[in-house]
């Protein structure tokens, strides 16, 4: 081991290379993520005033042991606890407020002169200095992840280090050729982080490959459910939304009917292109099922040099009735045997490679605790289910504690992994409450969600 | 282990127990059951002979009528060991507490009154079109109509048991063949009264055409089996939109769906109201009757309220009071009606946890066992408001009541409106935007409000239509006519 790891900047900890954050033997490693997390409270609590909020009701103070941690991690739900109207109205003013209580940087001195679109509101907050994203969940409302410059570096340490912990891979100094079935550039969480880690990772844009070249505006996810309901109602102009947005919509949903089509000439075209070398491919495991199934049918395969990368996640989310051996059929086609993959949610930069054991590790800058049933800690040990909270120690402008959407399994004895890697490491099998909880008889409303399914659905080619 | 419950098939008379063989259902509340496996029984379900139907056909209605009053009369609680185990499941594995679900059973023997009854089938449908051909007289004299009875599937609700009775009833009101797809949040309740049946008149045609089975939502073998034009006319679907997005799949021409799809209800606060506390003090009881019946699992059950309001500080406060004293009225309910809950609803208080650090734009008071609100501070709902639930009420403030206008739709069921100078104003422009019940929030107690929203003659409309109306199939028999002038006049 290099030497021992620091409690007060965590962040710094994703300079260490992946074995050495994969070795700190357990006791250790508890102190230690304690020791961080009551420092980290205790800078961010009155300096957050969503957190400040929060602590005060729950009236924590300070963290004594780590479970003392829970009732003041967020909800998931608070990045997007702002009325959806303000995205309606355009009010980027009070859009700044809300976000502003999330953030330990002043954003009341952001100049938000002319802007009209949550694009153009992203692009001024990061010319200001903050990284902000976005994901958009099933109802189409969209969560900002407060993120600022701040956490850049730590954040593409720790992503690099992931890719070669999920492939065994250095993209440090293994630039591959990438394919990635999908959209490009904007704010969205995963587009993002493609602009700013991917593409180096590929060793340049031009060897970085897109099915498309844009991107779905972040305004058109976010007001789909709306306009789809105005349309019906036949009152979409009184939206008052900016023609070129409208007419923006109209081609991504052209773009989702052909979707199928284009992916396979696309993949098509590169697989010709690229036999016999190293590639690396990304994407969901949805989409890139869709493109082995295309081209098992016809009889392809693909050939690429040994040491080529697949690299998924998103399980099979938007493809219907996969078949159970919709892993090995992509295997097949692509030729590849290692399929990487990554868990984690869009708050939290620490997310958790695969290993070859098919166990989630989670680096300890993120620090896990599993809640039953009755909002309770579950107990640390041997194996255990629950709704699974992540302390992110490595933002420093914002509070990294939160609450996921998640059940998981995790196995906390690291001494019995296989992989010989000393990390809480989480059951391949992941379900999201919001699934469970739903239910064949659960009551759904007619309203804008079926709207944003139907335009998403569109817009995915699923439809 | 917990307790699993052996529950027959019912098949037109018989009463088939699981065997060996039986099929074991996880239930909702660990209440688990088991029965004997639907597909081995479809012919036991299903009747693809419509000329079985003729004993039905040829009873007359009175004979029926008294049938059903002495079922009626059978539906005690404490004498139906039948109705006792479906009671002891349901509390299991619905959603209502055990005093208002006594409630709910002690209502049962009422909605087989047979006077109730008659007067509900004589407007809905008419007795004579039931027991005969009714000519149409003066030119069309030659013309006769008769309602004639279908064969129905009732996929049935189980948030309140009284659908189990009322499909029943109206199977023998309609001289119908009728399979009752049973919810799992109540396997029993159809099947006790079915039950009870069979034991008063084990022969009777009424108790000859009814079946009850469960079978799992999504069972495509069953569903393509038992819906088919050979099989079934008529589909009357209650519950999620998810169960009857997955009946359409099998819809062809010649089978009518209706489909009593998920429903929401709201109340409209003028702001007249804020003129005198005593007015506020009315809506408040009012608002605590509607959210609160049934424990707030019925969709008549108001979840939002919109407030003629402003949204400054002074005018969001009035409206917390509001809410306040809302929150203070459901200890006013009877348990008869409504009861604080037993466990919390953790999804729900996540949400409002959620929020309640966004106090820019909610307020944020109470809790899901005791009942609570949240008042947005700005003309929307809250975007989790159909996970508004254990007493828990959205109020919105809006300029003016038109503009909720909006947010109406086919799933707006029932609007309670306070105070009653507001109604001319709103009545037929809601009407057309969908609502479907207008009823009053005045009375100043629980049971006065409740007694008025619930005061209907028997056959009136039910979510916008009217079901056994509907049922019927509607046969014109035409003879040849006497007058040939008559004819002519036609010709022309």
């Amino acid at each position: 081991m290099a030497g021992s790891f620091l409690p007060d900047n965590p962040a710094a900890w994703t300079y260490r290379s992946w074995d050495e954050l994969m070795s700190i033997p357990r006791e250790e490693r508890d102190a230690l993520q304690l020791e961080a997390v009551r420092i980290a409270f205790g800078r961010l609590r009155d300096r957050i005033p969503a957190l400040k909020k929060l602590a005060d009701r729950q009236g924590t103070d300070v963290i004594d042991k780590i479970e003392d941690v829970l009732p003041v991690c967020f909800d998931h739900r608070v990045l997007k606890n702002y009325p959806i109207q303000i995205i309606e109205n355009r009010d980027f003013k009070k859009l700044t407020g809300w976000l502003d209580k999330l953030t330990a940087h002043d954003l009341t001195r952001v100049d938000l002169s002319g802007i009209t679109t949550i694009e153009e509101w992203l692009k001024r907050l990061e010319a200001y200095g903050m990284l902000v994203t976005y994901s958009s969940g099933t109802t189409g409302k969209l969560s900002f992840v407060p993120r600022s410059y701040d956490e850049l570096g730590p954040w593409k340490f720790h992503f690099f280090n992931v890719n070669y912990a999920a492939s065994g891979v250095d993209p440090w100094t293994t630039k591959l050729p990438t394919f990635f079935p999908g959209y490009r550039g904007g704010y969205q969480t995963m587009l993002k982080m493609m602009s700013l880690f991917n593409v180096e990772m590929a060793g340049g844009a031009d060897n970085y490959y897109t099915l498309y070249d844009t991107h779905i505006p972040a305004d058109l996810m976010a007001l789909s459910g709306r306009l789809q309901a105005a349309e019906d109602k036949g009152d979409i102009a009184a939206l008052g939304l900016d023609p070129a947005l409208l007419e923006q919509r109209q081609q991504m949903l052209a773009q989702g009917r052909s979707r199928d089509g284009d992916l396979d000439a696309w993949f098509g075209q590169l697989i010709e292109r690229f036999r016999g070398q190293k590639v690396k491919i990304g994407g969901t495991f949805a989409d890139m099922y869709r493109v082995a199934r295309a081209g098992l049918d016809r009889g392809v395969t693909c050939e690429f040099a040994p040491g080529s990368i697949l690299m998924g996640g998103g399980g099979m989310k938007g493809y219907k009735d996969a078949p159970a051996d919709w892993e090995a059929q992509i295997k097949s086609f692509f030729g590849i045997d290692r399929m990487g993959n990554q868990y984690g949610f869009s708050e939290c930069i620490g997310n958790a490679p695969l290993g070859e054991d098919d166990f989630f590790y989670l680096p300890p800058y993120s620090v896990p605790l599993l809640m039953g049933p009755n909002g309770e800690a579950l107990p640390r040990e041997g194996v255990q289910t629950g709704r699974l909270v992540l302390v992110d120690l490595v933002p420093q402008s914002y509070w990294g504690g939160f609450t996921s959407g998640d059940e998981v399994t995790i196995h906390w004895d690291d001494d019995q992994s296989e992989t010989g890697w000393k990390a809480p490491r989480i059951a391949k099998t992941i379900r999201r409450f919001s699934e469970a909880e739903g239910g064949d008889d659960k009551i759904t409303c007619a309203g804008s969600q079926q709207a944003y399914n139907e335009f998403m659905a569109f817009v995915a080619g699923e439809a | 282990m917990a307790q699993v419950f052996d529950i027959p098939i019912i098949a037109r008379g018989r009463v088939i127990m699981p065997g060996d063989d039986g099929v074991h259902y996880k239930g909702r509340g660990g209440a688990d059951f088991r029965q004997a496996d639907p597909h081995k029984h479809i012919h036991d379900l299903v009747l693809g002979d419509t000329s079985r139907m003729r004993d039905l056909h040829d009873t007359p209605m009175a004979q029926i009528i008294d049938l059903l009053a002495e079922l009626g009369k059978r539906l005690h609680l404490d004498d139906n060991a039948l109705l006792q185990e479906s009671f002891a499941l349901a509390l299991k594995a619905g959603g209502l507490a055990e005093p208002i679900l006594h409630g709910v059973y002690d209502a049962l023997p009422r909605m087989f009154d047979p006077a109730m009854m008659t007067a509900l089938v004589d407007k809905t449908i008419g007795l004579a079109y039931l027991d005969g051909w009714v000519a149409s007289g003066g030119d069309y004299e030659s013309v006769s109509i008769r309602a004639v009875g279908t064969r129905q599937l009732h996929i049935t609700a189980g948030n309140v048991p009284v659908v189990a009775a009322m499909t029943i009833a109206r199977a023998g009101l309609t001289k119908s063949d009728i399979l009752i797809k049973s919810p799992s949040n109540d396997p029993l309740t159809a099947n006790a009264i079915a039950r009870t049946l069979i034991e008063i008149a084990p022969d009777h045609p009424v108790t000859k055409h009814v079946a009850v089975a469960y079978w799992k939502g999504g069972d495509d073998y069953m569903d393509s089996q038992v819906i088919r034009t050979s099989r079934i006319d008529k589909i009357t679907a209650w519950g999620g939109m998810s169960s009857v997005k997955h009946i359409q799949k099998f819809l062809t021409p010649g089978i009518d769906l209706t489909a009593l799809n998920p429903k929401y209800s709201m109340s409209m606060i003028g702001r007249a109201t804020f003129a005198s506390e005593a007015a506020v003090d009315e809506a408040a009881v009012g608002l605590a009757t509607l959210a609160g019946f049934y424990n707030q699992t019925a969709c008549a059950n108001t979840r939002i309220v919109y407030v003629e309001s402003g949204t400054d500080d002074a005018s969001i406060e009035q409206v917390v009071v509001l809410g306040r004293k809302m929150v203070a009225a459901y200890a006013s309910l009877p348990p008869l009606l409504s009861t604080p809950f037993p466990t919390p609803n953790r999804e729900l208080e996540a949400e409002m946890a959620a929020i309640a650090l966004e106090d820019d734009f909610y307020h944020v008071e109470g809790d899901t066992l005791c009942g609570g609100f949240i008042v947005s501070k700005f003309n929307d709902r809250v975007e989790f408001y159909d996970k508004l639930n254990n007493r828990v009420v959205n109020f919105v403030p809006v300029d003016n009541l038109t503009d909720v206008l909006k947010w109406c739709d086919d799933t707006t069921q029932t609007v309670g409106i306070y105070p009653e100078s507001v109604r001319s104003n709103i009545v037929d422009l809601f009407a057309l935007a969908g609502i479907q019940r207008l009823v009053s929030l005045a009375g100043g107690d629980p049971l006065t409000v409740y007694a008025n929203s619930h005061h209907m003659p028997p056959g009136s409309p039910h979510d916008g239509i009217e079901p056994m109306r509907r049922s019927m199939r509607w046969v014109v028999n035409m003879q040849p006519v006497k007058k040939p002038e008559i004819l002519q006049i036609a010709a022309e």
